[in-house]
């Protein structure tokens, strides 16, 4: 399997704290793996320096085999803050990306390609709204969209669902779910859910608490196609069960450091 | 359960009834302040404004007063319009001209009436060079302060899907500092009617400035009053215009400034 997202010996620090501490692993072609971590470790910024937004002291994030240098198309990020421009209408705003200079994409080929995440985010109805009259969970799935229609080789999803209350989250992680077994997008999530991490992820990367290096990475075995029941499956207690362990080792030492 | 008050009745009676209040207020006074002193009746002043309009040409006064303000303000706000992008958007020069920006919008422009005199005389282009000097600086760090305000998050939003450092600008620095734009606008024309009432004070034969220093040269009180309030109203009317418009062109906004 070729990485497609790589990390190699990052270091970063801010103001002479080290943020991570040589941080090392690989997210192959097709692969959603998702970066678990206690709040406060670094995980957002492992993601921003993978968007190019941040540029790490030492080693390197690589991004189907070049270097990242900087914010490109070819890597769609979604934000916590959903980031959707409020003075666009929803349609406007999943088409912004294929606008660009960079990305630009003929009308038809444009309006094919908004009317086809409309439907897959399931925001018919909706293509004239304004994201001030729609609900947190409707604006979540407007950012997903918008990253998606610009086809990007890889989407960085930095705590997406973080924001919204526990039964919208459910839905949009099925949502995503569904969306990832039609639509295989090498993706990189970040979350501090362990039950999100398992339920969306081939991979999940354990990381440990500041300075900040990979602990773990562990396996998802739940097999797909995943669906609410897959919660249930014994084989996702069992991961959750040594997840939520992991984490609780390590905000115990960061309680004592 | 408390109704949201827009959709209330209230929403209209409530100013009105502050008006009313005022007027009554107004009236009491006018009642107690006699003699010398005297205060003119609401009536008294709403009659000098009728006689003011129909026999002393009020009407070219007002007229004159609101061009002097609207034609000020366009040339102040054109102008910085653009340059508070500019100055917003690259940090060199916002560094290099801020220093002056604060000097120039600090300085009170009536300060400068005596300085236009002396140069341009006391003609139309007098006054009109002094107003679109207060517009232009009151408006202009509305804007450049607007654009530097702009969320981080929707720039790097641009940024990740490819923006160009112009398509940035262009489409996300700008349209969200489009209701800043109304706000810098509404500020310049709150800033234009002080100065334009001083202006017309001291230079200009006709004007509702000039309107009020004779009323009050020659003690007409009414007259004084009804040309108070007019300015007043007319000021009012221009900034409820300005703010209607910005309610209909910026409707993607959560809540339009009031």
């Amino acid at each position: 399997m070729t990485t497609m997202i790589g990390f190699d010996d990052v270091r970063l620090g801010f103001g002479g704290v080290e943020v991570l501490d040589g941080v090392g692993f690989g997210v192959g072609e097709g692969e959603f793996v998702s970066v678990l971590g206690p709040s406060g470790c670094g995980k957002s910024t492992l993601l921003n320096i993978a968007a190019g937004f941040l540029r790490p002291d030492s080693g390197e994030a690589t991004v189907a085999g070049e270097p990242v240098t900087g914010p490109d198309h070819r890597r769609g990020v979604v934000f916590q803050q959903y980031a959707i421009f409020p003075w666009l209408t929803v349609e406007k705003n999943i088409g912004f990306g294929l606008t660009l200079r960079a990305n630009r994409r003929s009308r038809e080929e444009r309006r094919a390609q908004v009317a086809r995440y409309v439907e897959l985010m399931g925001l018919q109805g909706f293509e004239k709204s304004l994201p001030k009259t729609l609900s947190g969970g409707m604006r979540q799935r407007v950012a997903l969209a918008r990253a998606y229609a610009t086809e990007p080789q890889v989407l960085l999803m930095d705590e997406p669902f973080a924001a919204l209350d526990a039964q919208t989250r459910e839905y949009l992680q099925e949502l995503l779910v569904e969306t990832t077994q039609t639509e295989r997008r090498t993706t990189m999530l970040i979350t501090h859910s362990v039950e999100e991490a398992i339920f969306l992820s081939h991979r999940v990367v354990v990381l440990g608490n500041r300075p900040t290096r990979v602990r773990e990475v562990v396996d998802v075995p739940v097999p797909f196609p995943r669906t609410p029941e897959s919660r249930l499956q014994p084989e996702f207690l069992a991961v959750r069960r040594h997840l939520e362990d992991l984490m609780r080792s390590e905000s115990t030492t960061s309680a004592r450091s | 359960m408390t109704r949201p008050l827009r959709r209330t009745p209230l929403r209209w009676t409530l100013p009105l009834l502050g008006v009313v209040l005022a007027v009554v207020a107004w009236w009491l006074v006018s009642l107690v302040m006699t003699g010398a002193k005297q205060v003119p009746s609401p009536a008294a002043t709403l009659h000098a404004a009728v006689v003011g309009f129909t026999e002393h040409d009020l009407l070219l006064d007002l007229r004159l007063s609101v061009l002097r303000v609207l034609i000020g303000v366009a040339i102040g706000c054109a102008v910085a319009v653009p340059v508070g992008f500019v100055l917003a958007w690259y940090r060199p020069l916002r560094l290099m001209f801020e220093p002056l920006v604060s000097f120039f919008r600090a300085l009170p422009p009536i300060a400068l009436i005596p300085l236009v005199i002396v140069y341009l005389g006391i003609g139309e282009q007098a006054r009109l060079s002094v107003l679109s000097y207060a517009a232009f600086f009151a408006a202009v760090v509305v804007i450049y302060e607007s654009v530097a305000a702009v969320d981080d998050i929707y720039v790097r939003a641009g940024r990740a899907m490819g923006a160009s450092g112009l398509e940035l600008f262009a489409r996300i620095v700008v349209p969200y500092t489009v209701p800043q734009v109304f706000v810098a606008v509404r500020v310049a024309l709150g800033i234009a009617w002080a100065t334009l009432v001083a202006a017309e004070l001291t230079v200009a034969q006709r004007g509702l400035g000039t309107y009020i220093q004779d009323a009050a040269n020659f003690s007409r009180k009414p007259d004084l009053f009804a040309g108070i309030v007019l300015i007043g109203l007319s000021a009012v009317v221009m900034d409820r215009v300005l703010v209607a418009v910005m309610r209909v062109s910026v409707r993607w906004q959560d809540r339009v400034a009031r």
